[in-house]
């Protein structure tokens, strides 16, 4: 946000505009001249990738050849080509604690495999909750080293089974912690290079793994899998941190293998996989932004027991489900899942919450068989690695409304009066939708909208509509309009309300623009991000926090975008911090890169819509979805103009990354606003009960567990660079007074 | 003689200072505001601009008159800001407070510049 920021502002410097050019991002397109002839035509169908003797683009910045060798460290251990093996031979999985775990385990990222986010301990009550102190806290060692651009946001939710908590640092280090007093049993250093550090260090979690083939009481029974930012899938013995030597190289799996050309940091994981039925899935992000034809957005399936690769399910290659040999590789420029995938034993089945193709902001180069999976929930069978069924949450998404919310599964009330396996999806767009997972097909309605169609760009036509989910509540505020500008005075306030006007809006779904700045309501921040929904199965309460952060975003010609010095991040130019994903971007390959700013005053800093930026609702599942409470979430005290914190305890509503946890207690934790404060509220009336203030920014997803007879609350205050709360690398645990560690 | 032209108590070149100050907000209302009413936006910024130049301007030249006239684009305001969103704290804070804060410091003016119109009445007659 910074760097775009300072982009924005150095774009507007050079082009002399002037100060009262609220839209003036950059000069209008008629200025940069046309798309530039070493780009593909858009109107011609050109869905597929260069082929080894395509020649080599000529603008100015430009990738190279998709097959062009892997950089230096992109296969960052030398590890050694993983073989294949018939998944009809992976052996019977053992029963897994995430199935059913002990009361006061938290077993898998989101407590169990349902994904619920919801524990049945109770110690901690709205009564007594403000009685909560810090009982230990656990520095990671990960954090930014002077010089380091600060790409920091840990997200880390541990997991607690038995005696140990188990976590890893941003960058990738495993731990085995003391659940009563946060000392560390063991500790498994992977030694990533900051280098592979992409859009952000992040680990979301690890996951608990038993095996069937390595007798109880053995190394290697219990194991910690893990996926990191530089691509290796790594197994460790849970009881002692050593690596499986069964696993994969001596307990590493290189998964660049097939990807084709890369660089560290283009691609990278940073969510726990799930192991279904023996199979471990993963998925990973490809940087936003950079070039259509990045590398493939590849789901994969390998043996939990050995590291063997099962199965890719690659886009455009859907009856391949092999590994690439000699110099060929996944397809292309695919769309990527980055949130956390979602295991279903039962039905054999991953729910695969699915991103962009490459180049988020146009589509024209997208196969068929993309524009089918896009921005959306993708059923994988995980005997063959073949979708089973495919709902799609936005078509020929041009917003980057990728998913970041993981699946949650859960048992609805069918219309015969039978209970239907459900699953909810919910999405950046605030529309959340739960579906039937045997087949996909909607619970609860979900309408096709006319959305504006077929918007301006050229070759490039919108989809005529829109799918709502008109049986669940919006998770968003009405449309935008000119006096929901705001500002410290009428001085700002005027100049958010040109930004306004200037700017193209139809509402949801404004087609992408060159000639100005289009605005983009919600934001790719959501609505529902990473943080997903957490749900309480015997209230029937479902928790959701969400944004009303506004983008503003404009298309650029590739000749202001090569002025703009937008390149791919394989480009041999690019500079580390030159661009990322989430601002703008080269999407080299296209006709045009892209530039994205929040919709605020760049001069002050304040998004230029009003507040609340921020909300946490309660749905009431069991009696017609109805909204049982809303508020904002947040307050003002650590933020302001200038980026000043005012202090105020004005629950303003901030924008929130990082999700929730519900207990039988009636409680919900939460810390994600950029408050940083933790929060306890009332399951059942919203009340806030109990907050405190982190060492860092609470963007990550809160857990609780007990240990020694007590319940524990534990969130990572690993911060977040770009919702710019203060980065740390504590884990902060909380218990009630008597049992402090 | 006390008090000559180039011989002004402080509270008058505050004065002064103050009425200058709202010209320069003025002249933004009245710019950034035509543009907005161009685009199809609020008039509002224009209409109370013009009213701010003016009210600057007569209170630079050391007339009552330029007070009144703020508080005359201060009463549009609100009349303007309660129209557009009612009783809202949240939505009336970037609307109402400053201008009402700077209304504040307008009103404490009128006596300094009746002094100052005195004055020149006085200067007139002898």
């Amino acid at each position: 946000m910074r760097r775009s920021h300072l982009l924005a502002t150095v774009a507007c410097a050079t082009l002399a505009c002037a100060p009262l050019a609220a839209n003036a991002q950059f000069a209008p397109a008629g200025s940069g001249g046309s798309p530039t002839s070493s780009v593909p035509d858009p109107s011609s169908d050109n869905s597929f990738e260069p082929t080894e003797n395509t020649p080599a683009a000529k603008s100015r910045f430009a990738g190279p050849s998709p097959y062009a060798p892997q950089a230096p460290g992109v296969n960052a251990a030398n590890l050694p080509d993983i073989g294949s093996m018939d998944p009809n031979d992976v052996p019977q999985m053992a029963p897994q604690q995430s199935a059913s775990p002990a009361s006061g385990d938290w077993a898998a990222y989101g407590h169990d495999d349902s994904q619920m986010r919801y524990s049945p301990l109770s110690e901690i009550t709205p009564q007594n909750a403000d009685q909560l102190k810090v009982a230990f806290v656990y520095h990671t060692g990960s954090y930014p080293r002077p010089g380091q651009t600060n790409k920091w946001a840990a997200e880390t939710t541990p997991i607690k089974v038995g005696d140990g908590l188990y976590m890893c640092s941003a960058q990738n280090d495993i731990m085995k912690l003391d659940p009563t007093t946060g000392k560390e049993i063991w500790r498994h250093n992977i030694h990533e290079r900051y280098e592979a550090i992409p859009y952000t260090a992040a680990c979301k979690g690890v996951t608990y793994f038993t095996s069937s083939q390595v007798p109880e009481g053995q190394p290697c029974h219990n194991r910690i899998l893990e996926s990191t930012l530089d691509m290796r899938l790594i197994e460790v013995d849970a009881a002692t941190g050593n690596l499986c030597p069964t696993f994969g190289h001596d307990g590493q799996v290189n998964l660049m293998q097939g990807m084709g050309e890369s660089v560290p940091g283009f691609v990278s994981m940073t969510t726990p996989p799930p192991i279904v039925n023996g199979v471990a899935v993963v998925n990973h992000e490809v940087l936003d932004g950079q070039r259509r034809w990045a590398p493939s957005g590849v789901i994969r399936g390998y043996d939990a027991e050995t590291g063997k690769f099962l199965w890719a399910w690659d886009v455009n290659r859907p009856n391949d489900h092999s590994q690439p040999t000699g110099n060929n590789h996944y397809s292309r420029g695919t769309p990527n899942s980055w949130a956390a995938m979602t295991g279903d034993n039962a039905l054999g089945l991953v729910y695969v919450p699915t991103g962009n193709s490459a180049s988020d902001y146009y589509s024209a180069l997208r196969s068929p068989e993309e524009n089918k999976v896009s921005s959306a929930v993708v059923a994988l069978d995980v005997k063959t690695g073949s979708p089973r069924w495919v709902f799609q949450t936005a078509h020929k998404d041009v917003w980057d409304y990728d998913i970041g919310s993981q699946a949650t599964l859960m048992d609805m009330p069918g219309p015969d009066g039978q209970t239907v396996p459900a699953l909810i999806m919910p999405t950046k767009r605030g529309q959340t939708f739960v579906l039937d997972r045997r087949d996909g097909k909607p619970i609860l309605p979900v309408e096709e909208r006319p959305a504006p169609s077929p918007g301006v760009i050229p070759g490039d036509p919108r989809s005529p509509t829109q799918p709502w989910s008109t049986g669940m509540p919006a998770l968003r505020v009405p449309d935008l309009k000119e006096k929901d500008m705001w500002g410290m005075s009428p001085i700002d306030q005027l100049f958010c309300r040109i930004k306004f006007r200037r700017a193209n809006y139809v509402g949801e779904f404004t087609p992408p623009s060159v000639d100005k700045p289009w605005i983009e309501y919600p934001g790719y921040n959501g609505g529902s991000d990473w943080g997903s929904m957490s749900y309480d199965p015997n209230s029937g309460i479902l928790i959701a926090n969400w944004n009303i952060t506004p983008m503003y975003d404009q298309l650029v010609t590739r000749k202001k975008a090569d002025q703009l010095g937008l390149m791919p991040i394989d480009d041999p130019n690019y500079k580390p911090g030159g661009g990322g994903a989430e601002g703008n971007g080269a999407m080299d390959g296209t006709p045009y890169g892209i530039v994205v700013t929040p919709f605020w005053d760049q001069y002050t800093g304040m998004m230029c819509n009003r507040p609340p930026y921020g909300m946490i609702t309660a749905i009431d599942m069991k009696h017609g979805q109805k909204v049982l409470w809303q508020h904002p979430l947040g307050t003002a005290r650590a933020n302001g103009p200038w980026g000043l914190p005012t202090g105020l305890p004005w629950e303003i509503g901030t924008p929130n990354n990082g999700g929730s946890v519900v207990t039988a207690g009636g409680l919900v934790f939460i810390g994600a606003a950029t408050d940083n404060q933790i929060r306890a509220i009332d399951e059942h009336t919203g009340k806030v009960v109990w907050s405190a203030v982190l060492p860092g920014g609470g963007q990550a997803n809160p857990m609780t567990y007990e240990a020694n007879g007590h319940q524990y609350v534990a969130i990572m205050a690993g911060g977040h660079h770009f919702m710019m709360t203060p980065v740390s690398d504590q884990l902060v645990v909380y218990a009630l007074p008597d049992h402090k560690g | 003689m006390p008090n000559t032209y180039g011989n002004r108590t402080l509270t008058e070149w505050l004065t002064l200072l103050l009425g200058g100050v709202i010209i320069l907000v003025g002249l933004y209302f009245v710019i950034a505001g035509g543009d907005l009413a161009m685009l199809g936006g609020s008039v509002y910024y224009v209409i109370c601009g013009i009213l701010l130049v003016a009210g600057g301007v007569f209170m630079v030249m050391g007339r009552a008159l330029g007070a009144y006239l703020y508080l005359g684009a201060l009463a549009y305001t609100w009349v303007w800001s309660l129209w557009e969103v009612g009783f809202s704290p949240v939505d009336l804070l970037p609307r109402a407070f400053g201008p009402t804060l700077l209304g504040i410091l307008v009103a404490f003016t009128i006596p300094v510049l009746r002094r100052m119109e005195t004055r020149r009445t006085l200067r007139g007659a002898v």
